[in-house]
């Protein structure tokens, strides 16, 4: 892909940042100061930010579309997407209103990336069973592929009330909403992506991105196989900028380990390791360091994935000072991305097919 | 109660919107356009005065409010000082969970600006719509009432009820502040629902759409001697009334007619009403519900009704469907700039006019009485 059009995005859970004192913020300073940091990734170029929805006591943001909404009025050029919203547990039709009218707000600048989620705090909450977890997003997001076309909608399933020609409101200027599926790594996810039409983001959260090649070709090959124009891929990755290698991994690593290890508990993942941490840094998915450092090995990525995005989940920090996060959002704007298109531009090739 | 929180310094005045879609000369705006529109007349409203700025829910053509909490976060970041709320949040086919979740946003995003009105709606396409029984209308509202009131009021809430999942000890996020934001219950004439307001500690935002305005007195009076009864101080009493103003009556008497006509005419049809005539338009301009007028009609009309249901707070519906916008931000302007201040004139220069009749409560929503909506 040509390098000039490569999008470039951050990426936030609403992770709660410390304060001057070294004090962790309320959520609803977590929440504004997501807004600082957005504001000035629109001023440094910055193309998209992604915010996701969570229900966890380490994250702040459990409605995106409300705080991106907030992140309109005061911005001006960057898109602002979820990332992801759990469709599972939602309703689409209320997604649609939501998204609808943050669009109307940016003056057409919303997308969404609709996931099943990583988590499954949202089931219990919203009252749904996770035995149910297929069907519920399947029958969902087939819902809202219909609601889409912005035309009355007569629709019939198990896991949500039917409509009868029901018409949703706002409409939106463009006649629709830019829609991504976050996938984890299922097969099944990519090829349902394909069939809808929809853009396909990769969340790779650990190991090489080169595992995540066959992911690619199988999504391409099923959207040439239903006729369409296959749409760029995207990638969200965490990382974390400073001036130098050394002092990006001291302000990432703690706060990382710690939410990665409260995560880890839950999953039966063993603590987290110092030396698998700087193995993930120096060949995985952890994109923590200097610009030169960061630059060069996102480069790689998007080659390796033939990448049309990349996301870059700067709130993985955890709870690392709001103004050394600032200062991350400021390099990767700055220095980072012009550096990453350099990259591209002099050296365009991927990967061969067999190099994956 | 202290007549200093009944003085016209003390009134406060509010702009509602349901997101009836403008026009701009010949044009109908976009519902896009419609949405923006709302966060400039939410400026326009700080910047002349106005106390706060609530927005509707509706889930039909014309109106963009479905998403009201988007659009309040919107104006959360455009605005510094203005209050911003619902007029009203259909609480019944809504999950209190995620309004928690939205509203404490739009909180967070205000630096504690947010407040809701709560109400089961006039209107009932979102029962169909998001699959809820039009016949269960009252419980769905009391179950989830009492479930919401907990959400803000409690820190971590353990719940059963017959129409959502229960919760277990859930503790939601992002937090409102301690105790939750402002919530006021909006009432369109239902003397349990004026009782329900009080029992459960909340202000009451009386909608006043049609007839006199003074009908609503016993509501006010029942709402104030139930608070009483419950052991709750004092609250305060808003009405929500449709209007216009503009440069002359018979300017804004015009105009207004022009759009409400046709929205009259389509309501009356669907709901089985009378259809608007001239004359009944006319007796809702002198004497009911309609504060549509040049400057001094409007504020001698509104202080009237503050004195008669003791209001500490009047919000006035100012769209409506196709009115240009033009119209909309004038009467707007005229609101903040000349309407209030001489309201408050008006209200300083003389004393309250309620008059409690002095029966039990039981007496007067029984036999309706002055406590009837109609």
């Amino acid at each position: 892909m040509d390098s000039a059009r490569i999008e470039f995005g951050i990426d936030s859970f609403g992770d709660l940042p410390r304060d001057e004192h070294g004090a962790v913020v309320s959520h609803a300073e977590a929440i504004r100061a997501t807004v600082r940091e957005v504001v000035l990734a629109d001023e440094v170029g910055i193309d998209v930010v992604a915010l996701g929805e969570h229900h966890r006591p380490e994250f702040a943001i459990s409605s995106p579309e409300t705080v991106l909404a907030g992140i309109a009025t005061a911005t001006r050029r960057i898109r602002l997407s979820s990332g992801v919203t759990v469709l599972s547990s939602d309703d689409p039709v209320r997604v649609f209103q939501r998204f609808a009218t943050l669009d109307a707000l940016s003056n057409g600048r919303a997308e969404i990336i609709l996931g099943r989620g990583s988590f499954t705090e949202s089931f219990p909450l919203f009252g749904y069973d996770l035995a149910d977890y297929d069907v519920l997003f399947e029958e969902k997001i087939d819902l809202f592929h219909r609601l889409l076309d912005e035309k009355p909608v007569t629709w019939e399933g198990t896991t949500r009330a039917a409509l009868h020609e029901a018409d949703v409101y706002p409409k939106t200027d463009a006649g629709g909403l830019r829609t991504w599926v976050g996938v984890g790594g299922s097969p099944q996810s990519v090829l349902r992506t394909a069939h809808y039409g929809f853009r396909l983001m990769l969340a790779i959260i650990g190991g090489a991105p080169d595992r995540f090649a066959p992911y690619v070709d199988l999504y391409r090959q099923a959207s040439e196989k239903l006729g369409r124009v296959p749409q760029p891929v995207g990638m969200h990755s965490p990382g974390f900028i400073a001036d130098t290698d050394e002092e990006a991994e001291e302000l990432f690593y703690p706060g990382y380990k710690e939410v990665r290890d409260r995560i880890g508990a839950l999953r039966g993942w063993p603590p987290l390791r110092r030396e698998e941490f700087a193995a993930d840094v120096a060949r995985g998915s952890l994109y923590v360091g200097s610009v030169d450092t960061v630059a060069r090995r996102i480069a790689r990525a998007i080659r390796v994935l033939d990448a049309g995005r990349f996301d870059l989940i700067y709130s993985a920090a955890g709870a690392v000072s709001a103004s050394a996060r600032l200062r991350a959002v400021e390099l990767y704007g700055t220095r980072v991305i012009p550096r990453v298109r350099e990259l591209l531009a002099d050296d365009p090739a991927t990967l061969p097919a067999e190099a994956r | 109660m202290s007549s200093d929180a009944r003085s016209g310094r003390r009134l406060t005045f509010g702009l509602n919107t349901f997101g009836d879609v403008a026009t701009d000369g010949a044009r109908v705006l976009t519902d896009a356009e419609s949405v923006r529109l709302l966060v400039e007349e939410a400026q326009l409203a700080e910047s002349v005065g106005l106390d706060h700025f609530a927005i509707g829910e509706h889930y039909r053509d014309d109106q963009v409010d479905s998403a009201g909490p988007v659009i309040l976060a919107a104006i959360a970041q455009a605005t510094r000082r203005i209050r911003l709320g619902t007029s009203v949040t259909v609480l019944s086919t809504r999950d209190p969970v995620r309004l928690y979740h939205e509203f404490a946003t739009v909180d967070a995003l205000s630096g504690g600006r947010t407040e809701m009105v709560l109400g089961r709606a006039s209107a009932i396409e979102s029962f169909a719509l998001f699959g809820y029984e039009i016949t269960q209308y009252e419980e769905l509202f009391e179950e989830k009432l009492a479930l919401f009131l907990r959400l803000l009021r409690e820190d971590t809430v353990t719940w059963s009820g017959a129409h959502r999942a229960p919760l277990d000890a859930v503790r939601l996020r992002p937090r409102m502040p301690e105790g939750g934001i402002p919530a006021w219950i909006g009432i369109g004439g239902s003397p349990d629902s004026v009782l329900r307001a009080a029992q459960n500690g909340l202000p009451l935002m009386m909608a006043i759409i049609g007839g006199r305005p003074e009908r609503f007195a016993g509501h006010a009076e029942l709402y104030l001697r139930a608070l009483a009864q419950a052991g709750h101080p004092e609250l305060p009493i808003g009405q929500h009334s449709l209007g216009l103003v503009g440069e002359t009556d018979d300017e804004a008497r015009d105009l207004w007619w022009r759009y409400w006509e046709p929205v009259v005419t389509d309501i009356s049809r669907e709901r089985g009403f009378y259809p608007p005539t001239v004359e009944r338009y006319r007796e809702e301009l002198d004497d009911g519900a309609l504060y549509v007028g040049g400057v001094e009609t409007v504020a001698q009309k509104i202080a009237r009704a503050v004195r008669a249901n003791h209001l500490s707070r009047f919000d006035l519906k100012y769209d409506l469907r196709h009115l240009p916008r033009a119209a909309r931000a004038r009467s707007i302007r005229l609101l903040g700039e000349q309407v209030a201040p001489r309201v408050r004139e008006l209200l300083d220069a003389t004393a309250d006019d309620l008059q409690p009749a002095g029966r039990h409560i039981e007496q007067i929503t029984a036999d309706g009485g002055p406590a009837r909506a109609s």
